[in-house]
């Protein structure tokens, strides 16, 4: 008779082809190997090529569509009002949502000169650097692997980040190849912000985050939770949307600090619409003061600490 | 690496595009010209899936372009929609780094995925309505791991070629979300797609994304069945006023601009999370509630949409 048996792994391969630059297992390995990788060229060339920038944040976000492009911008927006020097690495290949967010017209490139491509310089002279700027709108590519590893290289190495206070690292969404790429590949991070939104189902894949940025020796800055609490503009009553308070529990339970709740509200889409982040067009309002109080802790890690 | 062609300066990527001739795990499958191509149907694991899936009537995947619009959501109650409406339905939950559809449906962790004579037997629901799971956190639900490329490949032909699906009336696909070679493996190896449901959202970024989903299935030659706008204003639990958090109609256009029907808008409402956070679609738990019925519309919609088709 055929037993039913319980599935407790899938075969898979996971062997070892002596390649770190396309491995994704990068920071749970330990073989000495890895030692040739970090002399290797294409390293110390970006090391050299961000030498101009003091402070490198990476936001993170693990789960799709919770805000991470939203906190970027409207970081840099904050950071730029107290006068700092700020640049925003967009690394999304799909959907590269920050030149919108920016304000950027469309068709816009990069430009090319004496010590690399040239930054797109937004309205508030916040350099813009994306994969937006090098596609054309209606351009559908598939984004390979591979494709993905060299654009990232490219993007840090070829680009001129002369004069950067603050560069600021969206990274795509997943918890695989593209993060832990872009975590090998920068030097020195100051610190990172990982995104989530209020309902339970999504934090796992925030812990995933968590776990991944712990392995890689970065500093963690802090949670913050998306489409938040809010109020219903006829009848005043408070509104959890997305059932309440699941991302400040997590942060809790993994003992990171907690840097607040931004609503979803009309503000907030609206302004990511228009290209123009909230922190400027609406300075006094809620979700302005809970991104203030991040950029306040953002300071403190980076200027403060060293 | 930068070429100048007349006022504009392209800048492309400088990838190296060798082939070994292994089809089934090629990224470039749908811009690729050899003609060789096709003959992978033939072979090897592509033949163990059409195989596995010969009994399946109908199939949908669900696709988004943007993370977090919804898709995971949209899939467990359109599934649920059908199941309530008595057809035999499965789910593929593809989705290697943020799932949440077996804790959506209330079996994480509950139920497992077992091995029979005629390969992985997918877990039943949780509410006796028949439908079949696959999913990777029905093998690995606690464990905190990180999915690599590889093992993403593997796996989808695993979920493909090695499953008993049985007789199905319809296996509803969560798509992962974006244009990355992951999405596109899936859409070349599912044989005979009926056409994939885009979800989106009202803000504008979204609809780029979409846009650009939408142009990905059509590489694959995968018709989009219909276009549904989540998220779409928001009715207060307490005065049950509607009111817009996004600006509406962003799906809308979309669909007109793309030739596609608009399937619906669904509202956000406090009892459909709680129903995901609880673990019971909620189809199932609120079937009154205005997003349900909604939900329960465009099922049979599209019944009807497929049903023409074929």
């Amino acid at each position: 008779m055929t037993q039913e048996v319980e599935v407790r792994q899938l075969n898979v391969t996971e062997g070892c082809n002596g390649k770190c630059e396309d491995c994704e297992r990068y920071f749970e390995c330990d073989l000495p190997l890895k030692e040739t990788f970090q002399k290797k060229g294409i390293l110390s060339l970006i090391r050299k090529n961000l030498e101009g920038v003091k402070y490198k944040i990476t936001v993170l976000g693990g789960k799709g569509g919770v805000g991470k492009s939203m906190l970027s911008v409207n970081l840099a927006a904050a950071l730029t009002k107290r006068g700092r020097k700020v640049a925003i690495l967009d690394q999304v290949y799909d959907c590269p949502a920050i030149p919108l967010m920016l304000g950027v017209p469309e068709g816009a490139t990069l430009q090319i000169g004496e010590h690399g491509f040239i930054p797109y310089q937004s309205k508030w002279n916040i350099k813009v650097i994306s994969t937006g700027l090098i596609l054309d709108p209606d351009e559908v590519i598939i984004w390979f692997h591979d494709m993905k590893r060299n654009a990232t290289e490219e993007l840090l190495a070829s680009v001129d980040y002369s004069d950067v206070d603050y560069l600021i690292c969206d990274i795509p969404t997943g918890t695989s190849s593209e993060t832990v790429n872009i975590l090998k590949y920068l030097p020195d991070i100051s610190g990172a912000l990982v995104t989530t939104v209020p309902s339970g189902v999504s934090q796992n894949v925030a812990r995933k985050c968590l776990y991944i940025l712990s392995k890689a020796g970065v500093p963690i800055i802090g949670v913050v939770e998306n489409m938040s609490d809010t109020k219903c503009p006829n009848c005043g009553t408070p509104v959890s949307i997305i059932s309440s308070g699941a991302g400040e529990g997590m942060s809790v339970e993994e003992g990171v600090p907690f840097l607040g709740k931004v609503p979803l509200s009309r503000i907030v889409s609206e302004t990511l619409d228009d290209g123009e982040p909230f922190v400027i067009k609406y300075p006094d309002s809620e979700e302005a003061k809970v991104l203030e109080h991040v950029t306040d802790a953002v300071i403190k890690q980076c200027e403060q600490a060293s | 690496m930068v070429q100048k062609t007349g006022a504009r300066e392209v800048v492309r990527i400088n990838v190296e595009l060798k082939c070994d001739h292994r089809c089934e795990n090629c990224e470039r499958f749908f811009d690729c010209r050899d003609e060789r191509k096709w003959k992978v149907y033939g072979r090897r694991r592509m033949a163990q899936a059409i195989k596995k899936m010969a009994n399946i009537k109908h199939k949908i995947t669900i696709s988004g372009g943007k993370g977090g619009v919804g898709k995971s959501t949209v899939t467990v109650n359109l599934a649920t929609a059908l199941a309530m409406m008595g057809r035999k339905v499965a789910i593929l939950d593809q989705d290697f780094d943020g799932s949440t559809i077996p804790r959506m449906l209330g079996i994480q962790g509950i139920k497992h995925l077992k091995y029979g004579p005629n390969g992985m037997i997918p877990a039943n629901d949780a509410l006796g309505l028949g439908m079949k799971v696959i999913s990777m956190t029905l093998v690995y639900p606690d464990e905190v791991i990180t999915m690599f490329h590889e093992m993403r490949r593997g796996t989808t032909e695993e979920f493909l070629a090695n499953v008993d699906y049985g007789e199905r009336d319809y296996l509803i696909v969560d798509l992962p979300p974006g244009t990355s070679s992951d999405a596109c493996n899936l859409l070349q190896y599912i044989p005979d797609l009926d056409g994939t449901v885009t979800v989106t959202v009202p803000p504008v970024v979204s609809q780029l994304a979409a846009r650009r989903a939408t142009i990905l299935s059509a590489k694959a030659g995968s018709p989009v069945l219909g276009i549904i706008e989540n998220m779409s204003g928001y009715i207060c639990g307490n005065c049950h006023q509607e009111f817009d958090l996004m600006k509406r109609g962003g799906g809308e256009a979309l669909a007109e601009e793309l030739g596609v029907p608009f399937l619906g808008r669904l509202p956000l409402h406090p009892e459909v999370a709680g129903a995901c956070d609880e673990g019971v679609p909620f189809v199932y738990k609120y079937p009154d509630n205005p997003v349900s019925q909604t939900m329960i519309r465009i099922a049979k919609q599209l019944e009807e949409i497929v049903s023409k088709e074929k």
